[in-house]
């Protein structure tokens, strides 16, 4: 086993071993910060599949952006809700989990069969990139690869993104305005 | 496997060196204020009081470390473990001379950027650890603080990329003296490919990046809560902010982390704008003076005193202008630095396809 295999293994059992810690555990707020370690696992997996890029952006996104807005959430909320949700009854078999359960057995079927189905080190599109060299090294730059590609080949779902993006501002600033009597 | 006792060095390396900095800034914010204020400031220990911050160290070492009954034991204790860590992680690209950077990362700006950014993680963390209601105060104030002032930044670096055109902070850097291989430009018009100086430098370049660095240098002082954005830890309302309950060691590395992030924010800031490890003296006629004083030895002075002299900058505003109050602060945040950014992103695209 090579060191970046030892690498994958090692960032592997962090996210998995972290994502359980966050579903189970009983106070919140380490479940969230339990979050962020299993976010920068990720990271490092990214960053093994050569997508330095993505890796980052994961960073920037969700540990400087989205973790910390959920962690304002639930600052701001009161004390008194915080302990009706801790209060639940934890049963792991319950009728009003059937739902989720029935959902997560069904996802977890379909992942098995695609995993089982799937030969991926012969996939045909694999072996001609390989055959024609059109491959990432470690050395090579990514970011001018998904900027070039985001600004021809993928430009019209680009554009639509960035328009639903700026109607979502446009919505949050309307909401967080001050109502004024015309 | 030699190569891997050199990255143990070079990572002990920065961290002597930015435990060294903390000591000497310390040393400097006391004597600097004092002088503001028409003081003395530290005399007894040592000649000038040098010996101060030694001495404050060793007390703190000898510190016990208390942990409140009422606090998340846990996540008080990693809180300043992580705020240092973030920090620290931001040296690994920073470029120090010619062929010298821990790290050539081809994204090394946008991580430095990214890796600022878990510093607010850590903040909360401690505000929420310390189970205090002013902990808990400070640390919502500096993160949003932390938050709305990313933004600025963030345009403001991206106006440089748009000029430079690359992410490496080691090309950044090489693009603004007499080693660049594509030709600089001062303002536009004159070649000063082979004169270099501080004519090459990116602020000389595109004149509105003077602009973009006055931005960043405004939103790197609030990212770092230095006055007049030190509201996280406003003494006389909330005792001492998010770092209320820390004592000991565990209050040393908050300590630390704060100026290892001014001098990291002010590096940051040489990098992008003020030719980095660049000369300043440029060649004029048969005198070399940019060739002469260019290599890895003159690399790091150069950086270094740029670097320090930002630093002394951000000591001397703390210690002139009044702390800004919450809606101020915001209001300046979004109505004057974003537009501002904005607007210099706008130039950017502008000057790389007409003028360079």
């Amino acid at each position: 086993m090579n060191l970046v295999q030892m690498l994958f293994y090692v960032m592997a059992f962090i996210t998995l071993a972290s994502a359980i810690f966050v579903a189970v555990s009983k106070t919140l707020v380490r479940s969230i910060f339990m979050f962020f370690i299993t976010l920068f696992a990720f990271a490092g997996l990214y960053v093994l599949a050569l997508a330095d890029f993505v890796a980052i952006t994961q960073i920037v996104i969700y540990v400087g952006g989205i973790l910390v807005l959920i962690l304002f959430a639930f600052m701001l909320s009161g004390r008194e809700t915080l302990d009706a949700l801790q209060k639940q009854k934890n049963q792991f078999i319950s009728a009003n989990k059937v739902a989720a359960l029935f959902l997560a057995a069904i996802f977890f079927i379909v992942l098995l069969n695609m995993v089982l189905k799937v030969d991926a080190d012969h996939l045909p599109w694999i072996t001609n990139a390989i055959k024609t060299n059109n491959v990432i090294t470690p050395t090579s730059i990514t970011t001018d690869n998904i900027g070039i590609n985001l600004m021809t080949r993928y430009l019209l779902p680009f554009e639509a993104i960035s328009i639903l993006l700026m109607m979502a501002l446009v919505g949050a600033a309307h909401l967080s305005r001050k109502e004024q009597t015309l | 496997m030699s190569f891997y006792l050199t990255y143990f060095a070079i990572g002990i390396g920065l961290f002597a060196f930015s435990a060294v900095f903390a000591l000497v800034g310390v040393y400097a914010e006391r004597k600097v204020s004092a002088f503001i204020q028409d003081r003395l400031g530290p005399t007894e220990t040592g000649k000038f009081g040098m010996l101060q911050t030694l001495a404050d160290g060793l007390k703190l070492i000898q510190k016990e470390l208390i942990v409140p009954t009422a606090a998340d034991k846990l996540l008080f204790i990693m809180a300043p473990a992580i705020i240092f860590i973030a920090v620290y992680m931001g040296f690994a690209a920073m470029p120090w001379g010619p062929g010298l950077v821990p790290t050539s990362l081809n994204l090394g700006l946008y991580y430095v950027f990214a890796i600022i950014s878990i510093e607010t993680l850590g903040i909360l963390m401690a505000g929420w650890g310390s189970n205090n209601k002013y902990s808990i105060l400070g640390s919502m104030r500096s993160v949003a603080q932390i938050i709305s002032y990313e933004i600025p930044a963030g345009f403001a670096i991206i106006s440089v990329v748009m000029i430079a055109q690359s992410l490496n902070m080691q090309t950044i850097a090489t693009q603004q003296g007499i080693l660049s291989t594509e030709g600089v430009k001062f303002f536009g018009f004159w070649d000063v490919s082979k004169i270099g100086g501080i004519f090459a430098w990116n602020i000389f370049r595109a004149p509105h990046l003077l602009i973009a660095f006055v931005i960043y240098f405004i939103a790197s002082l609030a990212e770092s809560n230095r006055a007049p954005f030190d509201i996280p830890e406003a003494e006389s309302e909330l005792v001492a902010g998010f770092h209320t309950e820390y004592t000991g060691m565990r209050f040393a590395f908050v300590f630390f982390s704060e100026y290892s992030m001014m001098f990291l924010v002010s590096m940051i800031s040489v990098v992008l704008f003020l030719g980095a490890w660049n000369t300043p003296l440029p060649n004029i006629g048969a005198v070399h003076l940019a060739d002469w004083t260019t290599g890895n030895g003159w690399g790091i002075i150069w950086i270094l005193i740029k670097s320090l002299a930002l630093v002394g900058i951000q000591m001397w505003i703390r210690w002139t202008l009044p702390r800004l109050r919450v809606d101020q602060l915001m209001s300046l945040c979004w109505k004057v630095l974003t537009p501002l950014a904005f607007a210099c992103m706008l130039i950017s695209g502008i000057w790389r396809v007409f003028l360079m």
